[in-house]
């Protein structure tokens, strides 16, 4: 990674939800600051044990707090013990869990931390929240931060995330500023989603199906290049001449390179060496018509159905943003390629294996 | 029209590849001084050039050109006596290693901005002067160099066989080196997979210039200048979607129909037509990009970052594109309505004829009835469960698909 190194005003930083899958990226970038910041993480869990081939930082000089996000007495004690100058919280449940769950952590521990920060005078938040908070299943081109948020989002982790962004945003005033990093499908080393399902997929022989014409463009961020965006606005939020221009505002992050759907499949299942001769196409109406038969059964069955046309409609939607101000405002532009990126990440799974 | 001519003139005796360097060389590079005269021919070029007579005639084309106006005469002169410069740099640096191309990728920009990147020059000058062209065209030399080097590479790859039976090259040994030990292998069948990775490779080359293209062209406002820059434009994106993965390329000359280039001469006369067509053929190239090419994420991602630019200069069609297209899907895709019914009919049909033919085959279907209600009596009243759950049913490709799109999908942030 061509990092120039950076510094940013501040001696603590806290990053909430640290030991998470951008956590642990969050944790390398400020490490890379110069000159270095203390670095604390608060998270309900330990650090976990990390590849020095992909994570640059010492675990051994990292500050780990474990604690509830929801528990005002955990936040409170913890940020009056290291008082930092920012605080990161990228804490989130992951994917597929029930919607008591997102609203617990996403809106209640939002809003604790918030409360929190306040009180005990914490010059500014940085908040992960997400790209998907713009995205109900139709076509998204080019969106940008004036986009509005659709009258029904996606699921309860969209709807929730939306919730807290908007919380995190009211809350900024010349006191206590706040910013909002919304990226776009987050992959790269530790993630447990995007990249192994779709190797999982090749695998399976899965690579020589196409549900759609792929024609629709989506976006991707490699996660090193989501956690140096945050270190950008933690940087510009405490620079009192730049505060104004990102203090209650929020940046849309991606790679600057949106894929075509099944394109980035392709790469990945490339990467095993699997090559399609012949790729079956299912056309998006057919792969509608599919969902109803796979409901119909599933609910014959009562077992949730993989396949529903709600799920054939987002596979074939446009779904990529316009990062313009994230350019402009914090200066970002993506330290990682696409390709570097998934190179990284399937590399990164090929040694977890090999440790198991 | 004139500028064009002159220009001709000069390319011909270039390409003559029968004359004489040391003819050739002081030609070149003393052009300029030519336009000052008012009776100057030459006809020592070959007969096999096609543009022979300008240089025969070339009094004609003198006498024209004094007519023109003292600035725009200065224009041209200076840039023919760049490019003419140009040129004899070229033929005398590499006339010795022109079996293997230019060497690098940085000398391939340099000899297309030469032979294309400084007409562009010219032509801007001229556009600007006249008020045909914004004055940020002038000021930014990397969106005319770009129109240029766009049409050059690739005409260069086009090329590639009838310039290696002339006994020439221009592919960058940079780029070509890494598929073969020398272009003549790229001939041979047996190589035929490398080469084309090597022209994917060149197609991204080509296609870096499209967006500062697309941006030249908005900036031109004067209609019959804009069809006279965007015409060769959507020829060249037509004619790189003709030769990426096209094996024909080593073997023959190829040439875009006919039928087509009128087709998008009519459609490029203004900027939407531009847009539509740049998109349309990014698009096939996309769509003809292989996975197993070493090339592939690069194609891909540069063909993303062309529709993304086009989307983004011009939202409303970006817009229209996504109302429209959503309209002809309810016009030529059936309707979700029937598309439901015609899943619900296949579902009955294929139940009842399998029920038929376990029928005919002898099954006893009061058994099944008989487990039927003993499942239902578990389900709803929590009875024991019936020995035999009949869960096999669901048709195997819905389950592959289904598990498909659940990977893809892990519910919201992909």
């Amino acid at each position: 990674m061509s990092t120039q190194p950076l510094s940013i005003p501040a001696k603590k930083v806290l990053l909430v939800g640290g030991c998470g899958f951008l956590g642990l990226h969050l944790i390398d970038q400020f490490w890379n600051l110069s000159p270095r910041p203390e670095i604390h993480v608060f998270d309900i869990r330990e650090l976990p044990k990390v590849s020095p081939n992909f994570y640059k930082f010492n675990p051994s000089q990292i500050n780990v707090h474990i604690g509830d996000l929801t528990s005002p007495t955990d936040v409170s004690e913890v940020i009056s013990r290291i008082s930092p100058e920012v605080i990161v919280h990228s804490a989130s449940p992951v994917h597929g869990m029930g919607s008591a769950i997102y609203y617990k952590v996403n809106v209640d521990g939002t809003k604790n931390l918030i409360a929190c920060a306040k009180k005990l005078k914490v010059p500014a938040l940085v908040y992960t929240s997400s790209a998907g908070v713009l995205f109900n299943g139709d076509d998204l081109y080019n969106a940008d931060e004036t986009h509005p948020f659709p009258a029904k989002s996606m699921d309860a982790y969209n709807l929730t995330k939306q919730i807290a962004e908007e919380l995190v945003l009211k809350a900024d005033s010349p006191e206590f500023r706040t910013t909002a990093i919304r990226p776009a499908g987050i992959f790269g080393p530790g993630d447990r989603q995007m990249i192994p399902a779709l190797r999982a997929m090749g695998q399976k022989g899965q690579h020589k199906i196409q549900l759609g014409n792929n024609l629709n463009l989506f976006d991707v961020t490699y996660v090193g290049n989501v956690a140096y965006s945050h270190v950008l606005a933690a940087q510009k939020i405490l620079d009192p001449k730049e505060a104004d221009k990102v203090g209650g505002e929020c940046f849309l992050i991606t790679n600057d390179a949106p894929i075509y759907f099944w394109s980035l499949g392709r790469a990945v299942w490339n990467y095993d060496g699997l090559v399609a001769e012949r790729t079956f196409v299912i056309p998006r109406s057919v792969g509608i018509a599919i969902g109803y038969v796979s409901e119909f059964f599933s609910s014959l069955l009562g077992k949730e159905p993989g396949l529903t046309p709600f799920r054939v409609r987002t596979t074939c939607a446009v779904r990529y943003y316009n990062i313009t101000k994230a350019k402009t405002v914090l200066g970002y532009a993506p330290q990682t390629s696409l390709e570097e990126g998934i190179n990284l990440t399937c590399a990164s799974m090929d040694e977890s294996l090999e440790k198991k | 029209m004139i500028f064009y001519v002159i220009l001709r003139g000069l390319d011909t005796i270039e390409d003559d590849t029968e004359l004489d360097n040391d003819i050739k060389i002081p030609l070149l590079r003393s052009f300029k001084s030519v336009l000052d005269k008012d009776d100057w021919t030459f006809d020592g070029v070959s007969e096999k050039e096609h543009d022979r007579i300008v240089l025969v005639e070339f009094d004609t084309v003198l006498t024209e050109f004094h007519k023109l106006k003292p600035e725009y005469q200065k224009i041209i002169a200076n840039i023919t006596h760049k490019m003419g410069n140009g040129m004899a740099d070229y033929i005398s640096k590499e006339s010795q290693k022109n079996y293997e191309g230019v060497e690098t990728i940085a000398a391939y920009d340099l000899y297309c901005h030469h032979v294309a990147g400084i007409v562009g020059e010219g032509l801007t000058q001229l556009a600007v002067l006249s008020g045909f062209g914004e004055p940020i065209l002038d000021k930014n030399p990397q969106l005319y160099n770009s129109m240029g080097l766009f049409l050059q590479k690739t005409n260069i790859i086009r090329d590639f066989r009838e310039d290696l039976d002339d006994g020439r090259s221009f592919w960058p040994k940079e780029v070509w080196s890494k598929y073969a030990d020398s272009l003549v292998d790229f001939t041979k069948p047996e190589n035929e997979k490398k080469a084309l990775h090597c022209v994917s490779d060149l197609a991204v080359l080509s296609l870096q210039h499209v967006e500062d293209c697309i941006e030249y062209l908005e900036n031109i406002n004067e209609p019959s200048l804009f069809s006279f820059c965007a015409i060769p434009q959507v020829m060249s994106i037509a004619t790189l979607e003709l030769v990426f993965n096209n094996k024909d390329i080593f073997y023959r000359n190829i040439k875009i129909r006919r039928g087509l280039a009128a087709k998008l001469i009519l459609e490029s006369g203004n900027i939407a037509g531009v847009y539509r067509i740049f998109k349309d053929y990014t698009r096939k190239i996309h769509l003809r990009n292989r996975p197993d090419d070493p090339n592939f994420l690069r194609i891909e991602i540069i063909c993303g970052k062309i529709e993304k630019f086009i989307d983004e200069h011009d939202p409303t069609s970006a817009l229209n594109v996504a109302k429209a297209s959503r309209a002809t899907k309810r016009k030529n895709e059936p309707s979700e309505f029937a598309i439901f019914v015609a899943a619900a009919a296949i579902l009955s049909v294929t139940c009842g004829t399998m029920v038929l033919i376990a029928y005919l085959n002898g099954a006893r279907f009061d058994l099944v009835f008989a487990d039927g209600l003993k499942m239902v009596n578990h389900l709803l009243f929590n009875g024991p469960m019936p020995s035999s759950a009949h869960e096999n049913v669901v048709p195997a490709v819905t389950a592959t698909v289904a598990s498909v799109v659940e990977s893809v999908i892990p519910h919201s942030d992909l």
